[in-house]
């Protein structure tokens, strides 16, 4: 963020507005949220008739200035993690700001801090993605050693996609051999008498890969009326869903070829 | 039938998933709670309906509700509290079984399996939409500012 004093001009109030709402839609918050912060933080910082179009893989502002000039920026997405703290705190900045409590300098501050938040570490989320997997087994109708299976396999496979993410590997692809680690991993239990129900094992763990989420909000947002948001989530979530398919898929026929039950 | 404890499964699941798309620690366990209570609401509505459709779209407006209430008294977004609060109706099993049917060779199962996956999801969010809507016409906002006892509100969420 800028740190320089006097006037704030069109220019970093548009910077700005393009920024909360690119760290919200990273950060898994709803694509008219996003639209909402951006409008309302413009228009808080002197930019009249601001509009914003954003959808999952970009941003586009632009507002009128006070000087009656026209100016717009475009926001590129690529990366989407889930970090609900961040969308909570951007949502207070823009009140914040919208309210007169917090003035602009202040506020890009917060935002600079905000986005550069980290997740919890890995430890915790580890942690975490064990639970998340093991009581959803538990929930499926898995038993005790099920649920086992699935927390370690879950605590895993979580590892998975930042290491991927962090060299660059397309999303189909890391969710492809996810998909198929956790199946075979939850066989192979099920194989050594670790597990007794695959199927309650393997959905615990899969849970966590599984875009259910991201359909849900696809629809949620077509229902809102920000329809090409709406498609785009779906078929983000659609190429997901078969790509984790595909690995779990591969990883069930190979089971198949070494001789093991399904 | 819902054993008796698999809400408590359901919030526990939630509360893992919770931590994992980092919402902030002591707002984890008010979403676990929203996701008992809606598994709470579904499974038996399920059991007694036979119909999936109708116990997620009730569960997901009993989710919005609680996550707007908690979102007033908190002054969060509630759509935080909604993206924890229906992790464990959204359709994770039903995608499962779907590729499952396929590799092995029931295309007409999956394609069956698919459609009620999506019916799912399509359900819970007329709920979320249907809580939206009746938590602005009854202004639970209000409401939670004055649990909360602060004379000012915020911005309106939609």
């Amino acid at each position: 963020m800028d740190q320089g004093s006097g006037a704030m001009n069109p220019e970093e109030a548009l910077l700005f507005a393009a920024d909360a709402a690119r760290v919200m839609l990273e950060s898994g918050g709803e694509t008219y949220r996003a639209e909402d912060t951006a409008v309302a933080v413009a228009g808080a910082l002197g930019g009249a008739e601001a509009d914003c179009y954003a959808t999952p893989t970009g941003v586009t502002i632009s507002f009128v200035g006070m000087d009656g000039r026209v100016h717009s920026i475009v926001r590129r997405i690529k990366r989407r993690v889930m970090h609900l703290e961040r969308v909570a705190l951007v949502e207070e900045i823009s009140r914040s700001l919208v309210a007169g409590t917090r003035d602009f300098r202040a506020a890009a501050d917060e935002l600079g801090r905000v986005e550069g938040l980290r997740g919890r570490g890995m430890a915790a989320s580890s942690a975490a993605a064990a639970a998340g997997a093991g009581f959803f087994t538990l929930l499926f109708g898995g038993a005790w050693n099920d649920a086992l299976v699935a927390a370690a396999t879950g605590a895993l496979v979580s590892r998975f996609p930042p290491v991927m993410a962090r060299r660059q590997m397309p999303d189909f692809f890391t969710n492809l051999v996810a998909g198929a680690a956790t199946t075979l991993l939850c066989l192979a239990a099920r194989r050594f008498g670790l597990a007794t129900n695959a199927d309650a094992t393997v959905i615990g763990a899969l849970m966590l890969l599984v875009p259910g989420i991201a359909v849900t909000n696809a629809i949620r947002d077509t229902i809102a009326g920000d329809l090409v948001a709406g498609v785009a989530r779906g078929a983000d979530a659609f190429m997901s869903a078969a790509a984790i398919s595909v690995g779990a898929g591969a990883a069930y026929q190979l089971w198949r070829l070494a001789g093991g039950a399904l | 039938m819902m054993g008796p404890l698999e809400p408590l499964w359901a919030g526990l699941a939630t509360a893992g998933f919770a931590t994992m798309f980092n919402l902030r620690s002591r707002d984890v366990p008010l979403a676990a709670a929203g996701g008992a209570l809606g598994w709470a609401v579904a499974a038996p509505l399920q059991a007694a309906t036979g119909s999936q459709a109708t116990a997620y779209c009730a569960a997901a407006v009993v989710i919005g509700i609680w996550a707007e209430l908690l979102a007033a008294i908190q002054k969060r977004p509630a759509s935080v509290y909604i993206a924890c609060g229906i992790i464990p109706l959204v359709p994770g099993g039903g995608m499962y079984y779907t590729m499952l049917e396929y590799v092995r060779g029931n295309s007409w199962n999956g394609l069956a399996t698919a459609f009620s996956t999506l019916q799912a999801a399509g359900a819970i969010a007329v709920g979320l939409a249907v809580s939206g809507a009746a938590s602005r016409l009854l202004s639970l906002r209000k409401i939670g500012r004055r649990i909360r006892g602060s004379p000012r509100g915020g911005r309106t969420i939609r």
